[in-house]
């Protein structure tokens, strides 16, 4: 196609997300990425140190109680929860699923993906019991 | 209801009467208009109107009270001012809207009326839309049978026939009216212009969607690569002002699965 045939306006500024709520919010999803890099990093540290040997493994249970990685770390919590809710809203509307030729209402979908986290999530919680 | 109540309510001018279901309460609102007259100057500004409106008045109706009563130098666009024609969208208070969709009643205080965002501007309200034609023209976004049952014969020419079924999986992606209001909405559209956008990548979907379409192949050439589906983030904006409920994001992101099957069947097949 002839990309010279209409005319193109210069992009956005880099600001362009504060002008509505709605992009903010948006910023807002897109961001819960940044805790959650800090709970990957602690979990990669831990693997280290329970290579490294028991010391390193004791100062590593030391680091994670102290009260400000333990915030960050409930801050990615709350942040894989936030995007864990927008994105099991998006996601009918991406895979609609079809059952006998009439797709299944998107709240049922939704319904059963946060039915999936409590199944993880109490299957983790028997796991840890039982160790 | 008996004629005697009709006739009660056509003749009936006070507001106050019991028979009167109109809300016929004219106000004084305040519009502001950003103007763009290329002829006498480069730089755009704001101009305030002050118009009587009642409970019926539409964004499009307060134009044309302008344009017919206060100033006939203001351009805008419309046609059939029932949101079928797709012609009339504007920027009310940075949000893209229909102005025959809009009314006037929903809004308190300010009222700010500019040009759609993210396409350039000829004139007061009017845009040129040149590049979102040219989008949606490079998805084909028409029946591709390339190979039909049967020849056409035009002694006997046969129809397509589909099943509601059939007709139900494309239906909503069916009813985009081409107003480009998600292009507005869209930043990644803002960011680069490229990027074919909601509604073209929308009319993609559809026909790929349609029973009786066969060209899903060619179109994938346009819409499995960087400006087609991969530049959307689902930002989702696009379909929150898309006043014929399409849901072009979910089209779009729909589009992304059909791709990312597309590149690994064609990465099996070698
Ligand atoms: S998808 Fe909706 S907002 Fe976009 S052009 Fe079509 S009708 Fe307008
Ligand atoms: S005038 Fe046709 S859509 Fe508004």
């Amino acid at each position: 196609m002839d990309k010279s045939s209409s005319q193109r306006l210069p992009p956005l500024k880099r600001n362009w997300w504060l002008k509505h709520r709605f992009f903010k919010l948006y910023m807002l999803r897109e961001a819960t990425v940044l805790p959650l890099v800090f709970f990957t990093l602690c979990l990669l540290a831990g693997m280290v140190a329970l290579l490294q040997g028991a010391e390193s493994w004791q100062g590593w249970i030391a680091f994670m109680g102290s009260p400000i990685v333990l915030l960050l770390n409930l801050l990615a919590l709350a942040a894989s929860l936030y995007h864990a809710a927008t994105f099991f809203v998006l996601f009918p509307r991406v895979m609609p699923i079809r059952i006998a030729g009439h797709s299944l209402p998107d709240q049922v979908i939704v319904a059963g993906q946060w039915a999936g986290v409590v199944v993880v999530a109490l299957l983790f919680f028997w796991l840890l019991g039982r160790g | 209801m008996s004629t005697d109540q009709i006739t009660a309510k056509r003749v009936s001018t006070d507001n106050t009467s019991a028979n009167n279901i109109s809300t016929n309460h004219t106000k004084t609102k305040h519009i502001s208009v950003k103007r763009y007259l290329p002829d006498s100057s480069t730089e755009t500004f704001w101009q305030e109107y002050d118009l009587p409106v009642d409970d019926s008045t539409s964004l499009l109706d307060a134009l044309n009270h302008i344009k017919e009563q206060l100033d006939s130098t203001l351009s805008y666009r419309w046609s059939c001012r029932m949101a079928i024609c797709g012609s009339c969208g504007v920027m009310v208070n940075g949000i893209p809207k229909l102005g025959c969709k809009t009314f006037l009643r929903d809004y308190e205080g300010d009222i700010r009326i500019e040009p759609l965002a993210h396409f350039p501007v000829q004139r007061d309200l009017v845009v040129d839309m040149a590049i979102f034609l040219e989008h949606l023209a490079a998805v084909k976004p028409y029946l591709i049978d390339d190979n039909p049952v049967k020849p056409y014969d035009p002694n006997a020419p046969e129809t397509y026939r589909q099943t509601p079924e059939q007709l139900e999986r494309y239906k909503q992606f069916a009813n985009c009216i081409n107003c480009g209001l998600c292009y507005s909405a869209c930043p990644q559209f803002g960011l680069n212009q490229e990027f074919l956008g909601p509604a073209a990548l929308t009319l993609a979907h559809r026909y790929n969607l349609d029973s009786r379409d066969s060209g899903k192949k060619e179109r994938m050439a346009e819409l499995n690569r960087h400006d087609g589906v991969w530049s959307c983030t689902f930002v989702g904006f696009c379909s929150k002002v898309c006043p014929k409920n399409v849901d072009p994001a979910a089209a779009v992101n729909q589009g992304k699965v059909e791709a990312a099957k597309h590149t690994l069947i064609a990465l099996f097949k070698g």
